[in-house]
This record gives structure tokens, C-alpha cells and sequence, in this order.
């Protein structure tokens, strides 16, 4: 809210300058975001005001405030109106009195409508308020920067019956508002009316039909107490939001709501001439200020402060909240325009704003030491992300949304999973209006980018939720870690011939073994938007875990890289389900003592066998000497027969119990070579 | 004993015209091997008179020891030399680049959101997780924002249904673990959160972490006390700390906590819009409302919460002037973290 230092002198002596006001504004909550300087020699604050301070909505609230901090007189506006007043001419009936607990109005007839002076035009528009070339709008405009009250005015002659309703809408659906739309209401919002017909939304926005124009003569200015509650949800049912829906659905003053009526009717009077009628003020039940109980020990301890008692009833009073000393509690009575203050805990927050955040100490806490700990969870994700990031992949983050085109890029099936996505009621964008259910799209999206500007040795990796949707309750929510995987073909200074796959592969391995997870094997992939020949998905122990693949051409030329044939590798792992599989305590294994003894393999296959499918035929020869298998080439071509292939692994032979010898170790190598070959219907390589 | 010295002769010119191992090698089998000329002299002694045959074999003894010294000083001479010519020949350009793959990089706010888990961790503080996908009860009815509040309005909320949002905080996650356990209390929970809004100073998605200690005997002095011990912590120890009232409907007192402007020292720039302070954290007492409705006793426990939005801690540390940019994931910003 805008507020004129100028136009605060008027309530409050200040002595000191503007910022020295701003600063203990917002050392008091009212934080000051900005002072703007740019007008006519005035100062004006940016005052941050939260909602549950209705009450400084307005510059005597403001001044109110400052006031208290600089223990100054507040002068009041003057609203008293002298001498005999005719009787009104206008009834008011409250029919629906739990949403309008207050209504009072004055009937001024004779008025001249005018442009408004320039000292009351400068005020309004210093605040953000335009003049609209009318004195009486202007007026209530101002009344309403001034005191902080919304006030309404009706052109009188074009009221019916001698009657202002306050009542639901019922059946009166419709009403074109002063900003001449015609507006659709539920039945609940509530209106004022006549008569005949709808003359406002009560608290939002008067109609057009019962406006002051240029030739209004007589006017019924109206300020009364709306339920907040009604005036909200009238507000956001209609997407209108006002100066005076804003106030009223964070609740007005119902007491001082009347010295507003008076203050624009005297300034009516005074600007635009007329007789004032005496009020009519409808009050069904009249403003009791709540009796709060607070324990003078309890707030002192909750603050960490020691306050004498009349410290701290004193500076409630200079805040307007009446006090009454109990002997070890108090009772406090707040006042109406701080309708905030319900509970004890409300007393206290008083208490510390009055006595200054700043002068409360800072003190550690005395309790009971406990182990702070990164959970499993974290520390499982930790140690991913530390290993996927050393194996050369940067970390991106982003959005949880998905685009409704991006399943359909990657031509993900109806009835898989992954259709099962949520929609957002209110997205940004249409491009974010689900939420993801796999991380590949953003991550294709993100080497799209990448490659765009230039990049062309592309490595990421991200770490986040995925959400499947779940009828009656809510989603489930799976962590996940995705990459995207891309390296030109460009002559490099260390050649490294490595598919693209195998590198990304290496990457996974390299992240299973540092977790010790075992046992996991790579099966070809039923992913449609992965490569056939180029895929894998992931088991650990039977349980899918993710897969591995290239991206298939329909989805790399979707992306117009100008490249041909790009090797794009995308992988997904489901983390819960890794995390799952962590050993829970490692337990150590003798080092060997004895020496070891080398052997090699290497045998001509049919192509169709893979060498996951040789290594396990190797490994299930039963041998006690075989420590390790490893596989260290793979070679087609040359003098390789069309349609076979050659493999060659290196056995490392050793007991745990004594030195073999290299007799013993021929003997069991020459079986698992007979064995191997029968198994596989391979033959020799090299015939020695 | 002639035939001794011209053996002796002939040695010293053959080896003196030698030049590297391999003739060496030759030189040392011609004799001094097994068929070599010396073992032929040493087989020959019975053909050498009785009296003669004591100085010939000592002279032929002195011959045979004085050649495979002298092939030993030649071979030890060659061998240094030919050393020498590797450590020479093998030259390597020791300014070409080393053969690597770089490690990745670590996203900025993860880096950021590592280091106030550790700060939190170190003082006791565990790590709690919570869904992002919450019900309306616990990202605001639970937290003191009954509907229709306008408090509402603080955050600008994604709806999934009526009563299903994106969480706006992760203030909801401390509910859920006041509802399983009991006091005491200290944890922390980080996370996404979401609020429809977007400029240079938001993000539809950022990061936040909130804290929440619960025990007996917690007050405002305590909270300002970890907190600014937390401040110190990340930014520094002269880092100037303030507390100032602020509004949350899940806190009271509530506070906004400011630290000295770490580009002007508090001076003024633009970035503190001439305050000399920037906003870091919001925090307060938990309000009593909330305690009633997770069931605890608010006459025997007090605590407090704070919560911060780790972009803006990362934006103010690398003076990054655009949020966005943390999700545009380009490398080029990504690595230079």
C-alpha cells in the first residue's frame, strides 16, 4: 500500500525524517519495500502489509502505528457533525444479518458534482488512486485511503421504494457493475438492493444503474461491516478484486465505520455543498471487545525475556489494546480494528513487536543432544549423485511438469503406466500443465537446448519425483534418476572408440558398483522409443529397474539436429527401488594370500549367443579355482567366419587355501575349455 | 707366456673398437664364454711344462680377471649410456592435455541445499521427506489457512482437484511428522514446492527448507539464537543478522530475518533496494493452532519454525540476477558451479 509521509503529518507530529519512519515501520511489521521520492517533494512508502493487519490498510492505521513507536498524540480527522439534521428519507433492512453485521448510511441531498480540488486529486493519485473527475467517487476513494474504511455512494433518485436491502442474491442472478460488465452471481453472494431491483455487490463493486453521474443531485452514502468471508468468496467467484473488496474481506473496523460515513460527508459538503440527513445505522448486535487472558510468566517465557508487568501492559495500551492486571495474568481487550487478536499467543506477538525483535536475546537452545542424521534415503541419494556426477554427467533440475505432446514424442503406449498422469487445473503454460511421469522428455528437451548452443559433448543427469496418478487417494510419488548421453563424432586428440552405449553403460556399472549392488543383468528392452538393437533394460534380482538405450531415429530426427544418425543414449533408474536393494551392512572378506595363475579363452560363436549368455556358462562350471571371469575382447570380421563372432575371456585361477600348480591349473582349464565349447558349440580360436 | 700377452693385446684392441652391448656381448663370448679363449688356455695348462706352468696359470688368472673386469666397467658404462639415450630420446610434449573425462557438476541449488543440511545436521537437526503432492489439509488447514483465509493469497496455489495441490512449502511435512511422533523435535525438510508465478524473481517450482524443533521451554530467544547461528554459518560469522516482525498464519510471534547486504555491506545497492539488508528467512513460534491440531499439549511444549527458499540463498551467493536460469539448464551456467 502507497502511503503519503505528507499526508501522514496530518494524524501524527513527526519530527524525524521519512526513512527513519520507514525503518521503524518495518522494525515494527509494517515492512517499507521501497520509498518513492518522485513526487512533488513528498516521500511516499511502499508499505508490505500482511494479512492480518486490516487495520493499517489506511494512513491513520499507518499513523496509528507510528504513533505508538514515537509515543506521539494521533490526531483524529474531524468527523463531527453539528446541529439538526433532517430525518432520512431512506430506510435500511439487514436480511441476512450473519453476512452484514453493520449498516449505516446518510441521505445529502443538493450536492453539486464537480471535479474534485487539486489538494484531494494529488492525495489520491500520490496513493495509486486516479480522479475520476467527480467529487463525491473521489471522496470515497479518499475516505477510504484515509481511514481505511470502503464507503459506497448510491445517486439516491434512482433508488426505488425508499428502501436499501441487504440480502443474498436469492434468484437475482445478474447485475452490470460500475465498470459496466455484466456479471453472472451465485446465489449466495450478497447484494444490496432496493425496492426493485440490485443497486450493488455488497463490498465489491456498486452497479451501473444506481451510479453518481455528472447529474446526480442527491446521493445515500453507505458504510457498513460485510462478512469477509462473503466478500472473498464473492470476489473470487467473479475474479473482481477491489480497493474495497480487499479490506472488507480482511475485515474492517464495525465501530469506527461510522466516523468514516461522517468524515466523506462532511468532505462532501465541503466540496460539493448539500444537506446532511441524520444517520441511519442498522447494528444488530453491537461490537464486544474479547477478554483475553495472558500469564505474565508464560509470555515472558515464550520470548526468552524478562519484562516487568507494567513494561508490558504499557506497551499494549500505547497500541489500543486495553489492559487489566490480575495478579499473575492480565486480561486484554482488544479493540475492534484489530479483529486479529483472538488468543494469548496474539498478546504475546504484541508484546515482542512493542519491545522489538532486536532486543530480545539470542540464546542456543538447552535440550537434549541427539544425533542430527542424513537419513538412509539421503544418503543413498548422495552417494548417486556423487557417482553418476564422477562419471562425467553435470546435474540438471527441471520442472515437474510435462507438456501433453511429450509422452506422444516418445510414443509412450496407451494403458503403460506412464499415461496415468495428473493435470493441473490452473498450469502456467500449456507446456507444463501435467506433471511428469518419466524424466526423459525434459531431458531430451535439455540436450535439444544444449545441442542448440553449441554443445556437442552433452552428459546430464537429473534426480526427481515422478507422479502416477492413483484413484481415491493420492499419487505415488517415485524417485528417479534420468540421463541423456551425446559425443560427436569429431577427431580427438586421445581417440577413444567406445560406443556411445557402452560408455553410458560403463557409467551404470560404475554407479551399481559403488553402491555394491549385485546381481544385476541387462535384458533387451521393450521401451519402443529405444533403438532395438541398442536397448537394455535393467533387473536387479528379477525386479525391473530401469532402462538403457539409444534413442530410436523417428525421436532423433524429431529434434532437426542436422546430424546423421546421432547416437543418443537415454537412461532411467527407479531409485526407490535401488535404494531397496542396498546391502544393509557390509562384512569384510580375507584378502587372498596365495599366488594367482592367468589362463585365456578365446572361441569362435555363433553371433546370436551374447557374452552375458558365455560368461554364464563359464560360470557355472564348478570349479573352487576360478576367482574371476572377464571378457577382453570381442572381435567379428577378418578371417571370423560371416556370422560368427570371437570371444576371448581371461580366468584367474587361485585357491584360497594353498599355491596351485601349474599342472593342476592345466588340468581344470582344459575342462572348462571342453566344457565350453560343448556348452556353446563354439570352437578354438587359436589350435595349439 | 707370449701367446698369454698377445691374447691380452688382441683383447684391448677388440674391445677398444666396441661400442655398445651387442658387441660387447660378442667381445665377452669370444673370451670369456664357455668355448671362449680363455677357458680353451685354461683347458690347454697340462700341455705347459711343470716348472712354467705356476706363472702361467697366475698370469692367465690375472689375464682372465683383468677381461671381465674390463667387460664388466664397459658393460656397466654402456648401460648408463644407453639410459641416458632413452630418458633423452623418449621425450614426451608435456603440454598436450591430459587424457580425462571431467567430472559433472553438481546442480547450483543442490550444492546450496547440501550445505544447509549439513549446518542443520551438525546441530542435531534430521532429514524428513514429505509428498509434493499434498492434500489441502496439510498444505494449509493444518497450518492455521482454513479456506476462504486470506492468507491464501500469499501463495499462489496449482490445484490438481479441490482438495489436492502442489505443496506451496514444506511446512506440510512437518505436520505429518507431529502427527506420528511425540516432542522433542528437531528436523528439517527440503524439497520442491510450487507456486504459480513466474518472473525474474520466480519460479513455477523452487526449493525450500523448513525446520521445526518442539520440545519444553522452546522460546523466540532460542529461534533467534539457531538461527542466527545457521546464518553465521553459511555466510559468515561477521555476516550482521535482524529480526523483524513479520505474518504467517503457522507461527506467532512471526519474523522475517534480514541479513546485511553482502554486496554493499549494507550501504545500499539495488539489490537491498537501498536498505542495506536483504530478506532470508522467515520463521516464529508455532502457533498454538497448529500444536492443538496435531494433538500436543501447548501448555507443557512450545517450538518454532523457520523456513528459507534455497534459490535465492544460491542466487545472493553466486550474485546470480535471473532465477530462471537455474532451470534452463544450460552447461555453460551449469559448470561453473
Amino acid at each position: 500500500m502507497r502511503v503519503s509521509f505528507e499526508w501522514l503529518k496530518d494524524f501524527v507530529n513527526i519530527s524525524v525524517t521519512p526513512e527513519e519512519v520507514s525503518h521503524s515501520l518495518t522494525m515494527a511489521g509494517l515492512e517499507v519495500e521501497g520509498i518513492d521520492t518522485s513526487v512533488g517533494g513528498d516521500s511516499v512508502f511502499e508499505v508490505n502489509v500482511t494479512p492480518n493487519r486490516p487495520d493499517c490498510l489506511s494512513i491513520l492505521g499507518i499513523a496509528r502505528e507510528v504513533a505508538a513507536t514515537y509515543r506521539l498524540p494521533l490526531e483524529m480527522p474531524g468527523d463531527d457533525i453539528q446541529g439538526d439534521l433532517p430525518a432520512s428519507d431512506i430506510r435500511v433492512e439487514i436480511l441476512n444479518p450473519e453476512l452484514c453485521h453493520r449498516y449505516t448510511g446518510r441521505l445529502i441531498k443538493g450536492v453539486t458534482i464537480s471535479d474534485s480540488p487539486e489538494w484531494l486529486k494529488n492525495r489520491l493519485e500520490k496513493c495509486g488512486i486516479r480522479s475520476l473527475n467527480n467529487n463525491i467517487v473521489d471522496i470515497t476513494n479518499y475516505v477510504l485511503l484515509e481511514m481505511g474504511h470502503p464507503l459506497h455512494a448510491f445517486d439516491a433518485d434512482k433508488l426505488s421504494g425508499g428502501v436499501i436491502k441487504v440480502s443474498k442474491a436469492g434468484k437475482n442472478r445478474s447485475i452490470t457493475t460500475l465498470d459496466g460488465i455484466e456479471r453472472e452471481l451465485s446465489g449466495d453472494a450478497l447484494l444490496i438492493m432496493d425496492a426493485k431491483k440490485t443497486l450493488a455487490l455488497a463490498g465489491v463493486m456498486g452497479g451501473e444503474d444506481s451510479s453518481v453521474t455528472s447529474g446526480t443531485k442527491n446521493i445515500f452514502l453507505e458504510s457498513a461491516f460485510f462478512a469477509p468471508v462473503s466478500v472473498r468468496r464473492a470476489s473470487k467467484e467473479l475474479g473482481l478484486r477491489t480497493e474495497s473488496s480487499y479490506r472488507f474481506e480482511r475485515g474492517t473496523d464495525i465501530e469506527f465505520l461510522e466516523n468514516a460515513l461522517n468524515r466523506a460527508a462532511l468532505l462532501i459538503r465541503e466540496t460539493g455543498g448539500g444537506i446532511i440527513h441524520e444517520i441511519v445505522d442498522v447494528y444488530p448486535e453491537k461490537f464486544k471487545p474479547a477478554t483475553i487472558e495472558v500469564n505474565y510468566a508464560r509470555a515472558n517465557a515464550l520470548l526468552g525475556v524478562k519484562l516487568e508487568k507494567g513494561e508490558m501492559l504499557k506497551s499494549l495500551e500505547r497500541i489500543g489494546i486495553g489492559v487489566e492486571d490480575r495478579g499473575e495474568v492480565f486480561h486484554a481487550f482488544p479493540p475492534a480494528f484489530r479483529r486479529d487478536i483472538t488468543g494469548h499467543i496474539d498478546i504475546v506477538e504484541e508484546i515482542a513487536r512493542t519491545f522489538g525483535y532486536g532486543n530480545i536475546p539470542a540464546r542456543l537452545p538447552k535440550t537434549i543432544l541427539s544425533g542430527g542424521v542424513l537419513n538412509h534415503k539421503e544418503r543413498g541419494i548422495n552417494r548417486i549423485r556423487e557417482t553418476v556426477r564422477k562419471t562425467g554427467f553435470t546435474e540438471v533440475v527441471n520442472y515437474s511438469f510435462m507438456s501433453p505432446s511429450d509422452l506422444d514424442m516418445i510414443s509412450i503406449p496407451a494403458g503403460d503406466k506412464r499415461r496415468r498422469h495428473l493435470g493441473l487445473r490452473n498450469p502456467l503454460r500449456q507446456e507444463d500443465s501435467l506433471m511428469r511421469t518419466t524424466l526423459v522428455p525434459a531431458l531430451i528437451n535439455n540436450f535439444a537446448y544444449n545441442f542448440s548452443m553449441g554443445a556437442r559433448d552433452i552428459r546430464l543427469f537429473e534426480i526427481s519425483k515422478i507422479f502416477i496418478a492413483e484413484t481415491d487417494r493420492l499419487p505415488t510419488e517415485g524417485l528417479r534418476i534420468g540421463g541423456i548421453f551425446y559425443r560427436e563424432n569429431i577427431p580427438s586428440l586421445w581417440k577413444e572408440s567406445s560406443q556411445a552405449f557402452f560408455i553410458v553403460k560403463g557409467a551404470l556399472q560404475s554407479l551399481f558398483e559403488e553402491m555394491k549392488i549385485g546381481g544385476y543383468t541387462f535384458k533387451p528392452s521393450e521401451e519402443v522409443f529405444l533403438h532395438r538393437g541398442k536397448s537394455a533394460d535393467i533387473e536387479l534380482k528379477g525386479t525391473k529397474i530401469g532402462f538403457i538405450g539409444e534413442l530410436v531415429p523417428d525421436v532423433a530426427e524429431s529434434l532437426n539436429l542436422k546430424v546423421r544418425k546421432p547416437e543418443i543414449i537415454v537412461f532411467e533408474l527407479n531409485i526407490d527401488t535401488i535404494l531397496a536393494f542396498l546391502p544393509e551392512r557390509l562384512t569384510y572378506r580375507q584378502v587372498p594370500k596365495y599366488p594367482f595363475i592367468e589362463r585365456d579363452i578365446a572361441i569362435i560363436i555363433d553371433d546370436s549367443l551374447t557374452a552375458a549368455g558365455v560368461m554364464d556358462v563359464i560360470n557355472s562350471f564348478r570349479s573352487e579355482f576360478i576367482e574371476t571371469v572377464e571378457i577382453f575382447d570381442c572381435y567379428k570380421g577378418g578371417n571370423i567366419p560371416a556370422g560368427r563372432k570371437s570371444l576371448a575371456f581371461r580366468i584367474i585361477f587361485r585357491s584360497g587355501k594353498r599355491t596351485l600348480t601349474d599342472s593342476e591349473v592345466e588340468s581344470v582349464h582344459r575342462e572348462l575349455v571342453e566344457y565350453v565349447l560343448e556348452k556353446t558349440g563354439g570352437e578354438l580360436r587359436y589350435r595349439s | 707366456m707370449d701367446d698369454l700377452f698377445s691374447l691380452k693385446k688382441a683383447f684391448l684392441e677388440e674391445i677398444g673398437s666396441v661400442d655398445d652391448l651387442a658387441g660387447l656381448q660378442l667381445v665377452r663370448t669370444k673370451y670369456s664364454g664357455k668355448k671362449g679363449l680363455i677357458r680353451a688356455r685354461l683347458r690347454d695348462l697340462s700341455s705347459i711344462p711343470p716348472d712354467k706352468r705356476p706363472l702361467y696359470g697366475s698370469t692367465l688368472n690375472d689375464i682372465k680377471n683383468f677381461i671381465e673386469e674390463t667387460i664388466r666397467n664397459r658393460e656397466l658404462i654402456f648401460k648408463t649410456r644407453e639410459k641416458e639415450q632413452r630418458l633423452e630420446t623418449e621425450k614426451l610434449d608435456i603440454t598436450l592435455p591430459g587424457n580425462f573425462t571431467p567430472f559433472g557438476r553438481r546442480h547450483p541449488v543442490n550444492q546450496i541445499l547440501s550445505e544447509i543440511k549439513d549446518i542443520f545436521v551438525s546441530m542435531g537437526f534430521s532429514i524428513e521427506d514429505g509428498p509434493e503432492i499434498e492434500n489441502d489439509y496439510y498444505n494449509f488447514e493444518a497450518l492455521n489457512i482454513p479456506k476462504d483465509h486470506p492468507a491464501r493469497d500469499m501463495q499462489d496455489t496449482f490445484y490438481i482437484s479441490d482438495d489436492i495441490v502442489l505443496r506451496t512449502h514444506t511446512s506440510p511435512v512437518q505436520v505429518r511428522v507431529m502427527e506420528k511422533r511425540d516432542p522433542p523435535l528437531k528436523i528439517i525438510s527440503p524439497g520442491k514446492v510450487y507456486r504459480c508465478d513466474s518472473d525474474v524473481s520466480h519460479t513455477a517450482m523452487f526449493h525450500q527448507v523448513e525446520g521445526l524443533m518442539v520440545d519444553t521451554g522452546i522460546s523466540f530467544s532460542d529461534l533467534k539464537g539457531v538461527l542466527e547461528l545457521f546464518i553465521h554459518s553459511l555466510f559468515g560469522a561477521d555476516t550482521p543478522v535482524r529480526f523483524r516482525p513479520s505474518y504467517f498464519p503457522f507461527t506467532e510471534p512471526s519474523a522475517e530475518i534480514d541479513i546485511g547486504c553482502i554486496f554493499c555491506s549494507g550501504s545500499g545497492c539495488g539489490v537491498c533496494k537501498t536498505t542495506g539488508w536483504i530478506e532470508i528467512l522467515g520463521a516464529g513460534l508455532v502457533n498454538p493452532r497448529v500444536f492443538e491440531m496435531v494433538g500436543y499439549n501447548t501448555d507443557e511444549y512450545s517450538g518454532f519454525a523457520f523456513g528459507m527458499g534455497v534459490e535465492r540463498i544460491a542466487m545472493l551467493r553466486y550474485s546470480i540476477d535471473d532465477i530462471r536460469l537455474f532451470y534452463e539448464n544450460d552447461v555453460r551456467f551449469l559448470n561453473q558451479f
